[in-house]
């Protein structure tokens, strides 16, 4: 015990806890909690999903590093280190892959990201209502066709004996093309597929987004005297223009991600030379081939790729348009 | 010297109409404020006035040029909207100088006009920042610069101060009031706020139901209300409203208020008719407290007393029917609590017929 100069016992303060103090630590956790409860049930499944679907897979991963035997498991398969790496770029055909990818998807982004904007645009100007109905519902139709009919209809399209692009340029005395047996008309083909069934629907979300400009704006420039293109250019497009970075980043990050099944449909060996994607390919060497570890490699390749191209993409948005998704 | 002339305006949506039949006349460099209820139809007035919204039928002349089918930019107006209508991705700067440029006037026109009219309304050192990084005060001043710069004939303002708060909106009021003595500009006003319409306006016009009900001077309308509506919409409190039956007293007309006697102005048209139904317009601020003793009173039972300073609301009734009285405060706080009833000269009151709500003739006081 301390003792004061006149040797009277001093008396230390007792800490009194303040009743009506914020909570602090696991208290404050299960006040909230207690609080919120109906929330956290709501998102339960799917943080279940997520972890089941796309957390628990991770752990296959390892494979890419492993010598794996499917009779030894995953865990039990030895560590090889980067072998699988050193192989894949020693692959011609896993470079040819990568080459057809970042084509592909280049002018999947750059021809098929602004069509929707540029449809959304346009249906905006439609001041029918009965014409705007019926124009969306034409364009939205594709994206609910499976893609085995969308190919089948893409193969018949351009069939060398009785297709409509055929007989078409038959009309003006073009030889039958065999297009989709033909290396060079492979991309163009693809990427206009992709365009023609997925457009409609994607221009939806820029929809959306005009609908949520304020129709005083245009009131307001209508009276200062501004023409619908004006309009369009000066107040719908800046006022949709974070809506169209968050696509374009969204986009960005999916951009190894060529529509695969489509491929799949479409693609042939004597087309490879321009439509085989790291899709395709992890596909042939993973479940054709039973190569697990070496097509594993491949798609981790893939998934490193596309994780820093979202980063990227995210943190230019951010320092140039003051728009980024995290 | 620009006039706005409206003929026979009406609105109609389908089979709906929203404005009938409408002639106002707004003189050049007049300070027009059309007030009323929701749905009264002055927006779209107004609307039709810009162009913004077809006219079904009648006239609409701009400086005796007739606008009906002109394109909102050819009639030369510029327009306030209530939810400033600025553009986010655009700084002050650009936002005001939106239609000038829309216009294609020159680099060195634009910046000359942005920083004559940043300088009048204050705005110089905000030009560099967007809406979302202003007050509501200063957006609603960036929207009367888009406004002005243009130099438009008319100034339509769509309720510009119904976002503000309560003290912002009277700073605001000031302001606008001060820029149109100074540009001079044919305005037209609209608002459900009538103290913005007292305030601020030149002539008033009080719209119900898509129908002008009057059109006159802020005082004109408060002292000579020619119906229950416009008597009730304008003043605050609003003028209290008495069921009455007409009798004949020893020396006049006299009003019956259940068992309540009130005397009355003498008008040739209360001369007869005795047990006609009447209502009574009695302003808060034209009656005098009464207290225990006080003879000829009207008595009345006090529930309730506000004091907002320097004035008191008294909430009673009488006869049943709620009742306000404005008293001063100063030098009778203490006489509030003790009022028995009132007193008033008859002939500060306002007669309406009972069937009709219409103000019985003879009875306009000068102003």
């Amino acid at each position: 015990m301390t003792m004061s100069p006149h040797n009277a016992p001093i008396v230390e303060p007792v800490p009194v806890e303040d009743p009506y103090a914020p909570p602090k630590g696991m208290d404050r956790v299960v006040d909230h909690l207690k609080r919120e409860w109906q929330l956290y049930v709501m998102l339960l499944p799917l943080i279940i999903w997520l972890l089941l679907f796309l957390y628990k897979p991770m752990y296959g991963l390892q494979v890419a590093f492993k010598d794996y035997s499917i009779f030894k498991g995953v865990a039990n398969s030895p560590w090889i280190g980067f072998e699988h790496f050193e192989t894949l770029f020693g692959n011609d055909q896993f470079i040819r892959a990568i080459r057809n990818t970042v084509i592909i998807s280049f002018w999947t982004l750059v021809i098929g990201f602004p069509v929707p904007i540029l449809l959304a645009l346009m249906f905006n100007e439609i001041l029918n209502a009965t014409y705007k109905k019926w124009s969306q519902t034409i364009v939205y139709l594709p994206h609910f066709i499976s893609s085995v009919i969308i190919a089948g209809i893409v193969i018949t399209a351009f069939s060398p004996s009785a297709g409509i692009v055929n007989t078409f340029l038959g009309w003006f005395g073009v030889e039958p093309i065999y297009f989709l047996t033909k290396a060079e008309w492979f991309r163009p083909i693809f990427v206009g597929t992709g365009i023609w069934q997925e457009a409609g629907f994607q221009s939806i979300v820029y929809l959306a987004a005009i609908a949520g400009v304020s129709p005083t704006l245009y009131e307001s420039a209508v009276v200062d005297g501004a023409s619908r293109w004006q309009m369009m250019w000066k107040i719908t497009i800046p006022s949709i223009m974070t809506t169209i970075i968050i696509m374009l980043i969204i986009r960005i990050g999916n951009i190894l991600e060529v529509s695969f099944e489509m491929i799949i449909l479409l693609y042939q060996p004597a087309t490879y030379e321009t439509a085989d994607v790291v899709n395709t390919f992890i596909y042939r060497q993973g479940l054709q081939a039973g190569q697990y570890d070496f097509a594993a490699a491949a798609g981790l390749f893939n998934a490193v790729i596309a994780f820093v191209l979202v980063i990227s993409a995210n943190a230019l948005s951010r320092r140039y348009s003051r728009t980024s998704l995290w | 010297m620009t006039g706005v002339n409206l003929e026979s305006i009406t609105k109609r949506y389908g089979a709906v109409q929203v404005v009938h039949s409408i002639d106002l006349e707004v003189q050049s460099q007049e300070f027009v404020v059309l007030v009323g209820p929701s749905g009264c139809g002055k927006s779209t007035t107004l609307r039709m006035i810009a162009g913004l919204e077809e006219i079904s039928d009648g006239k609409l002349t701009i400086d005796d040029r007739v606008m009906n089918r002109t394109a909102p930019k050819d009639r030369d107006v510029a327009m306030v909207f209530q939810n400033y209508a600025l553009y986010p991705h655009l700084n002050v700067s650009e936002n005001i100088a939106f239609g000038l440029r829309i216009r294609r006037e020159s680099k060195e026109a634009i910046a000359s006009s942005v920083d004559e009219v940043a300088g009048i309304l204050g705005l110089t050192d905000y030009l560099e920042r967007r809406p979302a990084d202003l007050s509501g005060g200063q957006r609603q001043r960036v929207a009367m610069g888009r406004a002005i710069v243009r130099r438009p004939k008319v100034f339509l303002f769509d309720e510009p101060l119904s976002n503000l708060d309560a003290k912002l909106r009277t700073q605001m009021r000031a302001e606008i009031k001060r820029l149109h003595k100074r540009l001079g500009v044919t305005s037209i006003y609209v608002t459900h706020d009538q103290v913005e319409a007292m305030t601020l306006a030149d002539r008033i016009v009080v719209m119900n139901d898509g129908r002008i009900e009057q059109s006159g001077t802020p005082m004109e309308l408060f002292v000579n209300p020619v119906n229950t509506f416009v008597a009730g919409f304008l003043g605050s409190p609003p003028m209290n409203q008495v069921q009455a039956v007409l009798a004949k007293g020893a020396n006049g007309p006299q009003a019956l208020v259940g068992g309540t006697v009130i005397d009355l102005p003498k008008l040739d048209a209360l001369q007869n008719d005795e047990g006609r139904k009447l209502v009574l317009g009695i302003r808060p601020e034209y009656v005098t407290i009464a207290t225990k003793g006080d003879k000829n009173q009207v008595p009345l039972e006090i529930d309730l007393v506000e004091t907002l300073g320097s004035e008191a609301l008294l909430h009673a009734l009488l006869d049943g029917v709620p009742f306000v009285i404005k008293s001063e405060t100063i030098g009778q706080i203490s006489k509030l609590d003790a009022v028995t009833g009132f007193t008033i000269d008859p002939d500060l009151i306002r007669v309406f017929d009972g069937e009709t709500g219409d103000a019985l003739p003879g009875q306009d006081r000068a102003v």
